[in-house]
């Protein structure tokens, strides 16, 4: 006997279960049809991830203002950045958002096992992101690339950059830290939005006719995968290459 | 939420052409351009493979007007924000006779 059987009657238990959240494949009063409000919830989505859209906008913004600056110096400081990692990450984060559409395709054709395995391949690549992520943080650690905590004014001027400009580097970077540091803490937040429709899932909440919370859950995955797209170049490949 | 289904394969075609994009940034960063073009080119490459991911992953394309809508708006309101920014970076040092440049 459980805590909850202990405290509620089987009837009490469906009669609370039934006004959480869990339980809303019941159309709500205030919408028309169920497609209506599943339209509804999706709109809600896009208007966060527009909110979101304007918050790593700032970001890049400032990129581009101190590359205006000094192109050079910037150009330079992109070049330390480990782009091996980040197009590896670019190629994970690209393949979970396949398994994350291929998971809502599957919902839309009520195939729930393979709803399941795709949102756990969604949600393992993404942890895989954070992986790699987390290793490419150390080996910068190890380079020296942490103003304000672990820089050395006297390789970057080895490298060419005139001491006048060391500042730039050092905003470049924190830009870096910034932007991938937020990045990483929303696909953090993806990942357990996933692991929890996963769950649902296993536990038979969500039909052809209602996936709605797959849906929404997809338009964020995709929305932090296309951040990242932009992050990549932005950061990573601002300067010449060479093998 | 809407009637149409698309076909698994066309994930799967859209998810190539996105590696495809992203193997070409890369090898674009190798060749020795004007700095501008590497921020172009990135840039632009980034752009598509947005558009693509929006239009099929996000099912922007089966999507109602009013998540156009808002598609849209963001767009517009991104562009306000890089264009007045750097309308004033891009500018200073133009009129020495005024006071702040």
């Amino acid at each position: 006997m459980s805590l909850r059987d202990t405290l509620f009657t089987q009837a009490e238990q469906k009669a609370l279960f039934d006004h959480t959240f869990l339980a809303r494949d019941r159309l709500e009063e205030q919408y028309a049809s169920l497609p209506h409000q599943s339209e509804t919830a999706a709109f809600g989505m896009w208007v966060f991830l527009a909110t979101e859209v304007m918050f790593f906008g700032t970001l890049f913004v400032a990129v581009g203002a101190y590359w205006i600056f000094s192109p050079k110096t910037i150009e330079r400081a992109s070049l330390e950045l480990n782009w091996v990692i980040g197009g590896i990450n670019t190629v994970v984060l690209l393949v979970s958002s396949l398994m994350m559409v291929l998971a809502i395709h599957a919902a839309q054709l009520n195939r729930q096992r393979e709803v399941f395995r795709y949102l756990v391949l969604t949600a393992g690549l993404g942890i895989a992101f954070l992986c790699f992520k987390a290793l490419e943080y150390y080996l910068d650690y190890r380079e020296n690339l942490i103003p304000g905590f672990k820089f050395d004014d006297a390789e970057w001027i080895a490298r060419g950059v005139d001491a006048s400009q060391l500042g730039y580097v050092k905003m470049f970077l924190f830009l870096y830290w910034t932007m991938t540091g937020f990045h990483a803490i929303h696909v953090t937040i993806g990942i357990g939005v996933v692991v929890v429709m996963a769950v649902l899932t296993r536990r038979g909440h969500f039909s052809a006719e209602y996936y709605s919370p797959l849906d929404v859950t997809g338009l964020y995955w995709h929305f932090v995968d296309i951040v990242w797209i932009f992050v990549f170049p932005t950061l990573y490949l601002l300067g010449t290459h060479t093998l | 939420m809407s009637s149409k289904i698309t076909p698994a394969n066309t994930y799967i075609v859209v998810l190539i052409a996105l590696l495809v994009l992203t193997v070409l940034t890369v090898g674009v960063s190798f060749v020795p351009l004007q700095p501008i073009g590497h921020v172009v080119a990135g840039l632009s490459i980034a752009a598509l493979k947005a558009t693509l991911v929006v239009l099929i992953f996000m099912h922007a394309l089966h999507s109602p007007r009013i998540t156009w809508c808002v598609i849209v708006a963001s767009i517009a309101w991104v562009l306000i924000l890089f264009s007045l920014t750097y309308a004033d970076y891009l500018t200073r040092g133009s009129l020495p006779q005024m006071p702040g440049h």
